[in-house]
């Protein structure tokens, strides 16, 4: 049933804004209102209410202004108060949602916001609304709806860091310097990492999840979940293949298979998400770095290096539909000296708009502003980065989640 | 064939896509939130309208300085059709234009060229 939809408690009305001014009746005179409204001076709107009949309002500022007119006075005093009277006021029922009231109110032009509105209830008169009331409890409501949902993506956060506490504590156990940034746009985000160490090395995934936010945060643990179940049965010194077997089963679990490899009807409904990554074994002994990437590149900085190098993954993908189900990534295998620098990074940093021009902070920026601290400890090389970063950006907003790993290899 | 216009936003590119005069436009940034939602009627109305092109030559003026990863894929499925139009006997012009200093954004035009070689993709900084 529908009314089990309904969540009548936040459901805000017209009722809510019910005030019960003094009323007429059409038959009173307008020195009668005269008289209301000079005891009262507070008193904005009048309401005319024959037998429960709702008639219309009278404004004090209109009224006044009428009445002070050459003569009218002594005209208009005895006469009917309807004279001065708004005889179409709005007129809405009790139960009316107030996000409909705000619409009514709108179409029916600005005397609504100085004249206010009647309420009825069952076609009676129960009432009189004032605009600036209205304006407050939609004020409210707004607040009340965003406070609802920032505690809800708070709490949401507390999830998701929760969830990157393991790599946290293996990144602090398997290194001596590095850093990891991780700041997703709003609060929650499509950014994931994962970090785990073995006897003879650790392996480090950054991931780059379609979209941010909410939807971003959804997507990063079905990648999570399916990163943990190719680990069980697949070997992480081979990223390659740890890509290809992800990539199966998000398309899979998804449903993200290119129109002849499913013969699905609702071609519509389908996603396309997936990720953007790299992902790294380590090799302590051979000192040698594999990885492979999925649209995210590798920087490298070895103390022989005169400028930070840098090498490319594939170029598509993983999980969407435009990647083939039977795709292979390539492992690249690097020499690492001790003294090597290693850095993956999403788009977030290389893509953010900012600068006088309005342009991506790019590779170039990034780069340099590694290279001006090229023998600084890691945590000291990201303040450098994000200092500059943060002034590039300077008064534009984030345009995406930011993370960056970062190691310094003894 | 209906021309198309939609007015920039802080998160949607202007669209101007003139479909009688078969030249078209793309210009500000891309990132909204649902990118099928903006993108998915803009592929349907060059679909049909690159389905009664013949022998026609087209420009695309295109001027992004941001585009999110999920429009990113949703700009190559509008390439990928013009580049069909391109094999099906069309010649399609694209400018893509870039600050001179953005190197992010002409490396995405370089690969939109590797990608479909079948349009005549020009890079233009702009000074």
């Amino acid at each position: 049933m529908s009314q089990a939809l309904a969540a009548p408690s936040s459901q805000q009305i017209a009722g809510q804004l019910l005030q019960q001014p003094p009323t007429v009746q059409s038959i009173n005179t307008n020195y009668d209102v005269l008289a209301l409204f000079s005891d009262d001076i507070a008193l904005a709107n009048l309401p005319v209410v024959d037998d429960g009949r709702p008639v219309g309002i009278i404004n004090r500022n209109t009224f006044m202004s009428q009445l002070a007119r050459p003569f009218h006075r002594e005209i208009f005093g005895r006469r009917a108060c309807t004279a001065f009277m708004n005889a179409a006021p709005l007129t809405v029922d009790y139960h009316l949602p107030l996000t409909e009231l705000s619409y009514q109110v709108l179409s029916a032009g600005e005397a609504v916001l100085s004249d206010g509105f009647l309420i009825t209830r069952d076609g009676e008169y129960a009432g009189l609304g004032q605009g600036i009331q209205l304006v407050q409890a939609l004020a409210d409501q707004q607040a009340e709806k965003h406070r609802q949902m920032m505690e809800s993506i708070h709490y949401a956060s507390v999830i998701q860091q929760s969830f990157l506490q393991s790599s946290r504590r293996e990144m602090a156990a398997a290194l001596t310097d590095y850093s990891m940034i991780w700041q997703p746009r709003d609060i929650v985000g499509g950014d994931y990492y994962y970090f785990v160490r073995r006897p003879h090395g650790f392996f480090v995934a950054v991931i780059d999840c379609t979209g941010h936010g909410v939807p971003g945060a959804f997507m990063t643990l079905i990648m999570a979940s399916a990163l943990k179940q190719v680990l069980t049965s697949h070997d992480l010194t081979n990223p390659a293949e740890l890509l290809g077997a992800i990539n199966r089963q998000v398309k899979e679990s998804l449903g993200q298979l290119a129109e002849h490899e499913q013969d699905d009807e609702d071609f519509e409904l389908r996603s396309d998400d997936g990720m953007d990554c790299a992902f790294c074994w380590f090799d302590t002994d051979a000192r040698t770095l594999t990885y492979a990437g999925a649209k995210t590149p590798l920087f490298l900085l070895r103390p022989e290096d005169e400028e930070i190098g840098s090498i490319d993954g594939n170029k598509k993908g993983v999980g969407y539909v435009g990647t083939p189900l039977d795709y292979t990534w390539d492992n690249q295998t690097i020499a690492l000296p001790a003294g090597s620098r290693v850095y993956i990074t999403t788009d977030g940093i290389i893509d953010q708009i900012g600068g006088a021009k309005r342009i991506a902070f790019g590779k170039k920026r990034f780069k340099a502003a590694l290279l001006s601290r090229r023998d600084a400890p890691m945590a000291e090389q990201q303040r450098e980065l994000l200092a500059r970063f943060a002034d590039w950006q300077n008064e534009h907003s984030r345009r995406d989640d930011v993370s960056l790993f970062a190691v310094h290899l003894p | 064939m209906q021309n198309v216009y939609l007015a920039a936003t802080s998160a949607t590119p202007e669209v101007d896509f003139r479909f009688d005069s078969h030249r078209m436009s793309l210009k500000g940034e891309s990132y909204p939130e649902n990118a099928q939602a903006f993108y998915g009627p803009l592929l349907d109305a060059v679909g049909s309208y690159l389905a009664a092109c013949r022998g026609t030559t087209i420009q695309i003026d295109v001027q992004l300085a941001y585009f999110n990863s999920s429009s990113t894929k949703l700009l190559m499925s509008l390439f990928e059709q013009f580049n069909q139009a391109a094999l099906a006997g069309n010649h399609v012009l694209v400018n893509w234009f870039h600050d001179e200093e953005d190197d992010t954004i002409l490396e995405f035009g370089e690969e939109i060229a590797e990608d479909y070689p079948a349009l005549e993709l020009l890079t233009q900084a702009l000074v």
